[in-house]
């Protein structure tokens, strides 16, 4: 895989107060990066240095090998980006917004607008002034000014804020396509762990400036042990025969019956004894962890740490 | 650069607002011309036949004059008249010409300043706009450094400003050929520079006239556009440019009776015509210095613009 964005010990400071403190990592081509953190984190200022709207107080963003601080052109060249919602001119149509960012790049022919306004699902109302936009059809306007001049990398801060299931769906869904089928680079921020689940490949935590894990989104919600829930009656007796065969294991009693933390193989065992003691079985089914459940445990714990 | 230039003026002329400010441009161009009209119709033009015996006189009483004043500038004064004086008599041009087209765009070259208002407001939405509507952002994030957008920025305001100074200079020169007509011979207006009286075309003399007069008013839209760059606030830049277009020569000149140091404002400056037609605000200045102050203010301007936008951290 081949690196596109390095951001090497960024560190900015506003102020005196350390915003964004010594942030180190890369984004290869063709993967979703999640960026994931809670309000006031330093997602967006960390965004605003990689599209060159904040200057770096120290370190270096590298950008298909061009470095923003020197090389800005070459380097923002290599970049599409929304920053939070994509503000266009409303007095102009959709197409003139689109000429005038098409001005200011290199080489983008009126049949490449044409292509891209085609992409986003925008032909019919292109030339409508964009103050009679819904924010679904700026959301996308904004898509499709990003994507003008063929990006390796697209940069979306918080691109669904705001939208209505439909437009976040869509949303995500270019974002998978553009990501497999043109080998782009896609960072997006969000603050939605939900989204963030579905949408990227990799994800890194951020919080108080600092990042703290970077992981496969796969493998950091897998990580921790799997609860099974157990459709069992009558869930009393169940649960005091668990405790009796296995007392390191936890048991809690849920909405249906009762869960309990255990590994795969253990399953067999359990449900051998569960007939054998004439308790009925009416379901087992795994319950994945949610990313929710794991950030908040990740972020939880480095609270308590840097408090503790 | 040009593509940049076209994006600029494409925001500016999709908008309302700057046709309404041509509109009125316009119309005030036509109500001045209605006015002086009216007015015309009670004087009847005629040319005094003794004009050559009167100027003769005149000018007897001027070198009277000219003995008993004291001040050098006075003396300057009243040898310039002379001068010129001397000249109609010997080149036979009289003093009294027809009102004719040219007369009219003299006269409406009093309007600059309206158009400069409107130039000002346009210059000082230019940049801060852009931080209000919030399009700063994916403007910025363009392969395109910084100072080149501003700089694109500032040569459409010059662009701008050249377009609203032609329209005021065409249509008035339109409306007056249609309302005064053209004058019979080809007028050419005395120059009187150094002690020699030289006939310059009336068009050239006009533009040179247009610019010079527009020099106040470009020094604010620089302002304007320095203020709407440094403070992304466009009221604030309209607001103080335009109070100081409207006071800043009076309050200079009202300081310049009590105190030398006001020849370094930046309005004892601008007026440049005080060279060719009259007399210094100040007593010990000189074109040189007053074109050196210009230049001075104008790279400061231009300076605090370019570092502060070039600076900034975009974060709202």
């Amino acid at each position: 895989m081949e690196t596109i964005v390095e951001l090497k010990d960024v560190t900015k400071v506003i102020k005196g107060r350390t915003i964004i403190d010594h942030i180190s990592f890369q984004v290869n081509k063709g993967e979703v990066f999640g960026f994931l953190g809670p309000n006031g984190a330093g997602k967006t200022t960390t965004i605003r240095m990689i599209v060159g709207l904040m200057g770096l107080t120290s370190g270096d963003i590298i950008i298909g090998g061009s470095s923003i601080k020197s090389e800005f052109e070459q380097a923002v060249g290599h970049i599409g980006a929304i920053v939070e919602n994509p503000e266009m001119y409303k007095f102009l149509t959709g197409y003139q917004n689109l000429v005038h960012y098409a001005r200011m790049s290199k080489g983008i022919t009126k049949e490449k607008i044409a292509e891209t306004v085609e992409l986003v699902g925008l032909t019919e109302r292109i030339h409508d002034k964009v103050k009679t936009y819904s924010l679904g059809m700026r959301q996308r306007l904004g898509l499709a000014q990003c994507l003008l001049h063929d990006p390796d990398v697209l940069i979306l801060d918080e691109p669904t804020n705001g939208l209505d299931p439909a437009g976040i769906r869509e949303i995500r869904d270019y974002v998978r396509l553009l990501a497999r089928e043109k080998n782009m680079a896609v960072i997006v921020s969000s603050h939605m762990l939900s989204e963030m689940e579905m949408m990227c490949d990799r994800i890194g935590i951020i919080q108080n400036g600092q990042l703290i894990d970077v992981q496969l989104v796969h493998d950091f919600v897998q990580s921790s042990e799997v609860t099974f829930e157990f459709e069992v009656l009558p869930s009393d007796k169940a649960l005091a025969l668990i405790e009796a065969h296995y007392p390191n294991v936890r048991a809690i009693r849920s909405r249906n019956g009762i869960s309990v933390e255990l590994t795969k193989e253990d399953i067999p065992n359990l449900v051998k004894l569960f007939v054998d003691d004439n308790i009925s079985v009416f379901g087992i089914k795994e319950v994945a962890k949610t990313l929710e459940d794991r950030f908040l445990e990740v972020t939880s714990e480095k609270e308590g740490s840097t408090r503790g | 650069m040009v593509n940049l230039i076209k994006n600029e003026w494409m925001k500016i002329f999709k908008r309302p607002g700057t046709f309404v400010m041509i509109g009125i441009l316009i119309v005030a161009v036509a109500l001045f011309g209605i006015v002086i009209k009216s007015q015309q119709n009670d004087m009847d033009f005629t040319q005094d036949k003794n004009w050559e015996q009167v100027l003769q006189e005149e000018n007897n009483a001027l070198k009277q004059q000219m003995d008993q004043s004291q001040t050098k500038t006075d003396k300057q004064f009243y040898k310039k008249e002379i001068a010129i004086n001397d000249y109609r008599i010997k080149h036979h041009i009289p003093t009294k010409e027809q009102y004719s087209v040219w007369s009219f765009v003299k006269d409406t070259s009093q309007l600059i300043i309206l158009a400069g208002l409107f130039i000002i407001i346009v210059s000082a939405g230019i940049v801060a706009s852009e931080f209000n509507w919030g399009t700063v952002k994916l403007l910025l994030i363009r392969p395109i450094n910084r100072t080149k957008i501003l700089l694109s920025k500032y040569l459409t305001v010059l662009l701008f400003a050249l377009f609203m100074l032609a329209i005021l200079f065409v249509f008035s020169m339109a409306l007056g050929a249609s309302l005064f007509g053209l004058p019979d011979n080809p007028l050419s207006y005395l120059n009187y520079n150094n002690g020699q009286v030289t006939e310059q075309n009336i068009v050239v003399h006009l533009l040179v006239y247009y610019s010079l007069s527009s020099i106040d008013t470009m020094m604010l839209v620089t302002m304007a556009f320095m203020i709407s760059s440094v403070f992304r606030n466009s009221s604030l830049a309209i607001g103080l440019s335009l109070f100081l277009l409207f006071t800043g020569g009076q309050f200079t000149e009202l300081l310049s009776m009590k105190f030398t140091w006001t020849k370094y404002i930046l309005f004892a400056n601008t007026d440049l015509m005080q060279y060719f037609e009259g007399t210094p605000m100040i007593e010990g200045m000189t074109l040189p210095f007053s074109i050196f102050m210009l230049l001075i203010y104008f790279l400061i301007f231009l300076f605090l613009a370019f570092f502060v936008f070039k600076k900034r951290d975009i974060a709202s």
